[in-house]
C-alpha cells in the first residue's frame, strides 16, 4: 500500500466518530443512546480521568444527533482556552439565537475542562445554564467532579468514565497497527498499555510516535515514554537530594522552559520517577515524597505559581537528602 | 578581621564621631548639652530623649556617636522587646544600676519605640514608662512618628528632638566620600539622582549606592536610573530583602513585605529568587520556601476569587514566615538577583510564540485544549519530526505548518523534513501549482471522507503576517 501523502495524527484519525464506534464504556454508551432516540436530554456531566472519552462521547452523541454536520448545532468551549466567563457568556448568548436544527429541540453547549473554572465563574455558568435552558443543553467535561459547585452538579446528569481497561486499550492498538500496516509485537502493545495507565489518548500517542521510530516493541516503547519524559526531571531529583538546591533549581528552570512543561505536568513526572529503581532511596523515602508531591500538586491545582511551588518541593526534597544522609553537607 | 567585602556600607560607614553625623545641628545643639549633663553626673529635668523623625537621617547614628566619642557603654534595645517581661526586668535592672567606680556609664537605647502597637502591646508603653522612672541613666528612644496617642505618655515624660529630611547637597557629600573610599568610579549626575530618589533617607541611599556599585563595579547615571525605581516611601526590591532578611521580629518583616514598592505577584518572586542566596542551611531554605509557598497559594485562591481580606497571610507568611525560617543560617550581606523567572519570560517570547501557534494548528483538531496539547501530544510529535522526517513532512501538510513551526518540532532534524516537503511538492504529489490552499484542504478533507463518511467543516487557519506557508 502505497503511505499517504497526508498523514494525520492517529489521536483524530481513529477518533470514534458515532457513538456505536466506541468500544468501551458501554453503560454510559447505553444511556447516550437513549437520549439521542428519545430526542431529549438533560444537562450532562462528563466526569473521569484524562483519555477515557469524555470529549469523544459528546462529539459521538452530537453527531449521532445532529448528522454529519452536528458541529454547527454544538458551541465548542474549552475553559482553558476561553478569557474568563465574559467571553463564555457572550458566546453562548450568540450562539443561543443562532438556527435550530431541524428536528431536535435543542443545541448543545460543550464546555470542555470546565473544572479549570473559578467557583464565581461556575455560578455565572449556573444562571448562563438556566436562562437558555429552553433552547440548549449544556455538557460539562471535568477531570474532578469535586471542583464543580454543588448546584452545578445538582442540575446535571451525572456521568463517571472510568480508565480503560486493559484488553480493550490492547486490541483497539492492534486495530490501528494492522490498518496502518505498522509492525508491531504483542508485547509492545501490552507495554503501551502499561505506561499509559487506562489513557487512550496517550496510549495512541506513545503507539504513533513508536511506530514513527520503528517496530513497536517493549524496548522502542520505552524509548518513547523516555523521549517523551525528559531525562532531566530525574537529575533535577538527584541534584535536590545531593543538596544542591541551587542546580536542581536552574535545571528545573531549563526544563521548564524548553519542554513547554506546566508546573503539574513536572511534578506528576517526578511523581512517576520516584517509584523508578533509578533512583536510589529508601522505600520508605519514596513514600514521603510522593506525599509531599501530592500536597503541592495540590496547591497547583488551587492556581498557585509554578515555581514557586516546585521550589519549595526540592527545597524539601534536599532536607530529606540530609535527613537520609545522602550527602556529606 | 571581618571581611570587609561582605559588610553593608552603612555599617561600615556609620559615624564614628558627633561631627561625621550628616547634618541635624538643630537636634545636635538639643540632644548633646542633654547627654553631657548626664555624664557629668547631673540628672536633667527630664530623664528620657525622644529622637524623631523620617528613616535614615541619623537618629541612631548620633547615639552611637555620641556613645562612642564620650566612651559611654551602649545597651541596645528594639523596642519590640518590651514585650518579654524578662527583657524588661534584665534592661531595667542594668539601668537601675548607679554607675561608680567599677561601672561604666551607660546610655539606654531603645529604637523605634513607634514599632510597639496600641493594643497588642498595651503593657509595653508603661514597661517603658517604668524603665524611665527607675533609670539612672539616660534613657534615649527613637521614632519615626512620635505623634500616636498612645506615645502621649512617653512624649510627656521625654525631651523632645527633631530630625530634619536631610538634603539632597548633604546626601551627595556623603556618598562621594564612600565613593573615594571604596575607590569607585562614581558619576556626580548619578550620585545626584540617587540621593534626589532618597528623599533625605541616607541609609536608603547607601544601600543603592552600594547595590549598583557591587553589581556593575561602577556608578553611572544610566544604571542608576534603570536600577532604582521609584520608591514614593516605600521599598525597593533590594531594600525589600534586606529589611526582610534582617528582620529579628515579625512585625519588621510584616512591615518590609507591606511596604515593598511592588505588586504581590512580583515581591513573591523576588524573595523566590534569592531565599537560596541569604540562607544557607537546608532547614532554613525549606521553612522559607514552606511560608512562601504558603502565600502563593493564598495570593492563588485570592486571584480565583476568593476574597481579598485573605491578602493578609499572603504578607504574613512572605514576611514573617520568610524571615523568622532563619533558625541555622547566619545572617550575611548578600547581593540579592533579579528575578530569574521575569528575566526568562523575556527572553524566551518568542519560543513560547512559536509553541502557541503550534498549538492553535493541532488542538481545535484534536479537540483539546492548548494548554492539554502542549503537555499531552506535543512531546510525542516532537519525536516523530525528530526521528521520521518523512512522516512528519506528511502530517506537516495535514496541519498546515509552518517552517517556522517545523523548526521548533523538529530542531536539528528541520532540514531534513524541509527535504521531503519539498521533494513532495517536487513529485506534484503535495500541490499543483495554481491551486488555491483551501482547494488543497477540500482535496484533504476528500480523501478523509472516502475512509469515512463525516465531512469536517473547514478550518481557517490564523497566520501571522512574514509567515511563509509552505502549503
Amino acid at each position: 500500500m502505497a503511505p499517504d501523502v497526508f498523514e494525520l495524527l492517529w489521536a483524530e484519525k481513529y477518533r470514534p466518530r458515532t457513538l456505536r464506534e466506541i468500544v468501551n464504556q458501554e453503560d454510559i454508551v447505553r444511556r447516550l443512546e437513549k437520549f439521542v432516540v428519545e430526542r431529549n436530554m438533560p444537562h450532562l456531566l462528563f466526569v473521569g480521568p484524562p483519555g477515557t472519552g469524555k470529549t469523544t462521547a459528546a462529539h459521538a452523541m452530537a453527531h449521532d444527533l445532529y448528522g454529519e454536520n452536528y458541529r454547527q448545532y454544538m458551541l465548542e468551549l474549552n475553559a482553558s482556552d476561553e478569557r474568563g466567563i465574559d467571553t463564555i457568556r457572550t458566546k453562548v448568548k450568540e450562539f443561543a439565537r443562532s438556527r435550530t436544527p431541524p428536528d431536535v429541540p435543542f443545541k448543545i453547549v460543550l464546555l470542555d475542562e470546565a473544572d479549570n473554572m473559578t467557583a464565581d465563574a461556575q455560578q455565572a455558568l449556573r444562571r448562563l445554564m438556566e436562562m437558555y435552558t429552553v433552547s440548549t443543553r449544556f455538557i460539562l467535561i471535568a477531570n474532578f467532579p469535586s471542583k464543580i459547585i454543588e448546584p452545578i452538579q445538582s442540575r446535571c446528569a451525572l456521568f463517571r468514565f472510568t480508565p480503560l481497561k486493559r484488553e480493550d486499550v490492547v486490541s483497539r492498538l492492534k486495530w490501528i497497527c494492522e490498518r496502518e500496516g505498522c509492525e508491531y509485537t504483542p508485547e509492545g502493545l501490552e507495554t503501551i498499555f502499561d505506561v499509559s495507565e487506562g489513557d487512550m489518548r496517550r496510549a495512541i500517542n506513545v503507539l504513533q510516535a513508536a511506530a514513527a521510530i520503528g517496530r513497536v516493541t517493549p524496548d522502542t516503547v520505552y524509548k518513547v515514554v523516555g523521549l517523551a519524559h525528559p531525562k532531566e526531571v530525574r537529575e533535577v531529583i538527584t541534584l535536590a537530594l545531593e543538596g544542591n538546591f541551587i542546580k536542581a533549581r536552574e535545571k528545573l528552570r531549563n526544563l521548564m522552559i524548553d519542554y513547554g512543561l506546566s508546573g503539574t505536568d513536572v511534578i506528576k513526572q517526578i511523581h512517576r520517577e520516584i517509584f523508578s529503581n533509578e533512583i536510589k532511596i529508601p522505600e520508605e523515602a519514596r513514600v514521603l515524597i510522593a506525599d509531599y508531591a501530592g500536597e503541592i500538586q495540590y496547591r497547583l491545582v488551587e492556581g498557585a505559581d509554578d515555581e514557586i511551588q516546585l521550589n519549595a518541593f526540592i527545597a524539601w526534597l534536599s532536607l530529606l537528602g540530609r535527613k537520609l544522609g545522602l550527602s556529606s553537607a | 578581621m571581618v571581611d570587609q567585602r561582605n559588610v553593608p556600607w552603612t555599617l561600615k560607614y556609620r559615624p564614628r564621631s558627633v561631627d561625621d553625623v550628616v547634618d541635624q545641628d538643630q537636634a545636635k545643639k538639643m540632644f548633646i548639652p542633654w547627654i553631657r549633663q548626664w555624664i557629668s553626673g547631673a540628672t536633667p529635668p527630664k530623664k528620657a530623649a525622644l529622637l524623631y523623625g523620617p528613616a535614615g537621617v541619623g537618629k541612631t547614628s548620633l547615639v552611637e556617636a555620641v556613645a562612642r566619642e564620650y566612651g559611654v557603654e551602649l545597651i541596645e534595645m528594639n523596642a519590640s522587646d518590651f514585650r518579654r517581661k524578662e527583657d524588661i526586668e534584665r534592661v531595667a535592672r542594668i539601668a537601675a544600676t548607679q554607675s561608680g567606680l567599677f561601672v561604666r556609664k551607660k546610655i539606654i537605647l531603645l529604637d523605634e519605640v513607634d514599632g510597639i502597637s496600641g493594643t497588642a502591646d498595651r503593657g509595653g508603653i508603661e514597661a517603658i514608662l517604668e524603665l524611665i522612672n527607675v533609670a539612672k541613666h539616660p534613657v534615649v528612644m527613637t521614632a519615626n512618628d512620635p505623634w500616636a496617642q498612645r506615645l502621649r505618655p512617653l512624649r510627656e515624660a521625654s525631651l523632645l528632638v527633631p530630625f530634619n529630611r536631610l538634603s539632597e547637597r548633604h546626601v551627595v557629600v556623603a556618598l562621594k566620600r564612600i565613593c573615594d573610599f571604596e575607590k569607585v568610579e562614581c558619576e556626580d549626575k548619578a550620585l545626584r539622582y540617587i540621593a534626589q530618589r532618597s528623599e533625605g533617607d541616607l541609609r536608603s541611599a547607601i544601600n543603592d549606592l552600594q547595590n549598583i556599585a557591587e553589581g556593575y563595579g561602577k556608578v553611572t547615571y544610566d544604571i542608576a536610573r534603570s536600577m532604582l525605581v521609584s520608591r514614593d516611601r516605600q521599598y525597593s526590591p533590594w531594600e525589600t530583602l534586606r529589611q526582610l532578611f534582617m528582620s529579628k521580629y515579625a512585625w519588621q518583616a510584616r512591615r518590609a513585605v507591606t511596604h515593598a514598592d511592588m505588586d504581590y505577584d512580583t515581591l513573591l518572586q523576588w524573595i523566590n529568587e534569592n531565599i537560596p542566596v541569604q540562607y544557607s542551611d537546608r532547614e532554613d531554605v525549606w521553612r522559607a520556601y514552606e511560608a512562601l509557598s504558603r502565600a502563593d497559594l493564598m495570593l492563588g485562591r485570592i486571584k480565583h476569587g476568593a476574597s481579598w481580606d485573605l491578602l493578609s497571610y499572603v504578607f504574613d507568611m512572605a514576611g514573617p514566615g520568610v524571615a523568622l525560617a532563619r533558625r541555622r543560617s547566619k545572617f550575611h550581606w548578600a547581593k540579592y538577583n533579579f528575578p530569574q523567572k521575569i528575566a526568562i519570560l523575556a527572553k524566551t517570547k518568542e519560543i513560547r510564540e512559536v509553541r502557541e501557534a503550534v498549538a492553535d494548528a493541532f488542538s481545535k483538531r484534536l479537540l483539546t485544549s492548548k494548554k492539554r496539547f502542549i503537555s499531552e501530544f506535543l512531546p510525542f510529535i516532537k519525536i516523530i519530526f525528530t526521528h521520521n522526517p518523512e512522516y512528519a513532512a506528511r502530517i506537516a501538510a495535514s496541519y498546515n505548518l509552518t517552517e517556522n513551526m517545523i523548526r521548533f518540532l523538529a530542531g536539528a532534524s528541520h532540514g531534513k523534513v524541509m527535504g521531503y516537503i519539498s521533494r513532495l511538492r517536487a513529485g506534484g504529489e503535495l500541490v499543483e501549482k495554481g491551486t488555491s490552499r483551501v482547494h488543497r484542504v477540500e482535496k484533504l478533507e476528500e480523501r478523509a471522507a472516502e475512509e469515512r463518511p463525516v465531512k469536517r467543516r473547514r478550518r481557517s487557519v490564523r497566520r501571522r503576517p512574514g509567515q511563509r506557508t509552505l502549503f
